[in-house]
């Protein structure tokens, strides 16, 4: 669902001429002379690039990505509410968990993966089809209201839970006042401008909540199920020609449009400062250029101002979820996921710097959290099923990395990772676990 | 958004729009509002609208510590006399906690 893209990447896929530039920064002093020389040092260039570029991304998404399953974690751990079952389910998951046979029990849990993922897919073809036909006020909309429900409803929700959970009393008034503002900065955050630090703790306070509310209110076998049939689909979506999401990229990439402001966490860097200063000619004119196209183009740039691609949106479709409380859903979680699989904007010229960052969608930091919450919440041997699923979805996240540097495509980012995390989880789960109480039974030192 | 490659006049802009909006009971956005421009207004070399940022961001800071002021006598206050106030006190809280005050 979520895409790593490389923007480096697909700025060099794509827009070939103006990247030119980026990849010889040695040559732009000179006119560009001999052809093959060019060739060959851009090649250098691209090779070092990639080197470069993978390691120090590794890291630059290691942290947000550590900071959500911290978050997710500490809050399973100390507050009871998100592991506590009150017998509500979400409409998407009608069939209940509490069977009387384990048959049953499978059956169950397979008819509601199932139902989840053909709405995510529905949902993730209604908005490449709105995508198509250009109906962006739609998508905005919708993306708009979504973000607004997580930013406050959820949120609203968790400082209740964690206010009861430390005992502690509050006032209308003050909470009144912490929540909207929590809300209307969120908001301007994500969908207008905002420093980007705050962005990214945004998004990822965000991608927490939601990945509580799915602990909470997907039954066991369901979650793990989901999990490994979202990472299939992810690849498939992703990968095969017909996929719609490599449908929605090549519209985007098509039409010259940074894809929404959606759900992408982008870890940018200034990487290349002498490109900046270098480059800082071009990029007025480029500036100066691209608004003229705006205008022009049909497209909607979704930020008012610049396409830039730190606007990150948010799944917040999944918020809905929690509406089986109030009434009946409407987009959900497939909303969420079509966004959140939509691949990063591609950045637009003037984005130097921000284009040596990786996007990493918001929905993979939501399913790598669900993964190591539910680890944490429902595995036996408490902190070594947690920590072997974190260091897998690491793992598992370096590797896609590096599969992204060497292909320089938008590469789905949950496969790995999640296939890993669910090895990691069972096998501690049921054989590392006994293993060590045998050990510690018998005082034996390994 | 970095604010590096922003010409002067949208960063004014920016500023500006932070402060008017922080009036809608947002001391949050007067404090992002601060700390984001701090170093543009006061440590960058002079601009044309440096000084009209410095008093914005002056003003954000002034709201933000009124807002301070009123909220945390607010909490004092609701905190110490909850108990005592009986009905009211329920009334006025979102959580109750548990056990004797």
């Amino acid at each position: 669902m979520s895409y790593i893209v490389s923007t480096a990447a697909l700025g060099l896929t794509d827009g070939g001429g103006s990247r030119g530039n980026d990849s010889s920064p040695e040559q732009n002093g000179q006119a560009p002379t001999a052809h093959p020389q060019v060739v060959e040092n851009e090649e250098d260039e691209d090779e070092e690039m990639t080197l470069k570029y993978g390691a120090k991304h590794v890291i630059m998404l290691f942290v947000p990505v550590t900071l959500c399953m911290v978050v997710v974690v500490a809050t399973i751990k100390s507050v009871g509410f998100y592991t506590k079952n009150d017998g509500q389910r979400l409409i998407y998951t009608p069939f209940p968990e509490e069977t009387d046979t384990v048959a049953q029990r499978a059956v169950n849990s397979i008819l509601n993966a199932t139902i989840m993922i053909t709405v995510i897919i529905v949902m993730t073809l209604v908005l490449v089809l709105l995508y198509k036909y250009r109906c962006y006020k739609v998508i905005q909309g919708w993306l708009f209201l979504s973000s607004l429900l997580l930013l406050f409803f959820f949120s609203y929700i968790y400082l209740k839970e964690v206010f009861k959970t430390y005992n502690v009393a509050m006032d209308y008034f003050t909470l009144a006042i912490i929540v909207w503002n929590f809300g209307v900065v969120g908001m301007m955050c994500i969908h207008w401008k905002g420093p980007l630090r705050l962005q990214q703790a945004y998004l990822i306070m965000i991608s927490a909540l939601m990945a509580l509310v799915f602990i909470k209110y997907l039954p066991e076998w369901t979650a793990w199920l989901i999990l490994a049939v979202i990472s299939v689909y992810d690849l498939l979506a992703v990968l095969c020609p017909k996929g719609p999401l490599r449908i929605l990229v090549e519209t985007a990439q098509e039409r010259n449009e940074p894809i929404f402001p959606a759900l992408i966490y982008s870890s940018t860097m200034v990487w290349l400062v002498n490109m900046a200063d270098i480059e800082r000619p071009n990029r007025n004119s480029a500036e100066v250029g691209l608004p003229q196209q705006n205008t022009h183009g049909a497209v909607a740039s979704p930020a008012p101002a610049s396409p830039s691609p730190d606007d990150g949106g948010f799944t917040s479709t999944w918020i809905n979820q929690q509406q089986h409380q109030l009434g009946p859903l409407q987009s959900t979680e497939e909303t969420r996921r079509e966004i959140q699989q939509m691949p990063s904007a591609r950045p637009p010229v003037e984005d130097d710097d921000e284009e040596r960052g990786v996007k990493l969608g918001l929905g993979d930091f939501i399913f790598y959290s669900m993964l190591v919450g539910k680890a944490s919440a429902t595995a036996s041997e408490d902190w070594n099923t947690t920590l072997a699923c974190f260091v897998a979805i690491l793992i598992g996240l370096c590797l896609t990395l590096l599969l992204l540097a060497i292909f320089k495509k938008a590469l789905p980012a949950l496969p790995i990772s999640i296939f890993f995390g669910l090895v990691f989880y069972f096998a501690t789960d049921n054989l590392v676990r006994p293993f060590m109480d045998k050990l510690a039974l018998h005082q034996f030192y390994v | 958004m970095n604010l590096e490659r922003l010409p002067n006049e949208e960063k004014l802009g920016l500023c500006r729009k932070y402060y008017l909006c922080g009036f809608a009971c947002l001391p949050f956005l007067w404090l992002v509002n601060v700390v984001w421009f701090f170093r543009e207004a006061f440590r960058k070399p002079a601009y044309t609208e440096q000084t009209q940022m410095k008093t914005y961001v002056k003003r954000s800071a002034l709201g933000l510590l009124f807002w301070f002021t009123v909220l945390t006598t607010w909490i004092t206050i609701f905190q110490h006399f909850r108990a005592q106030w009986g009905a009211v006190g329920d009334y006025l809280s979102f959580t109750i906690p548990l056990g004797t005050p």
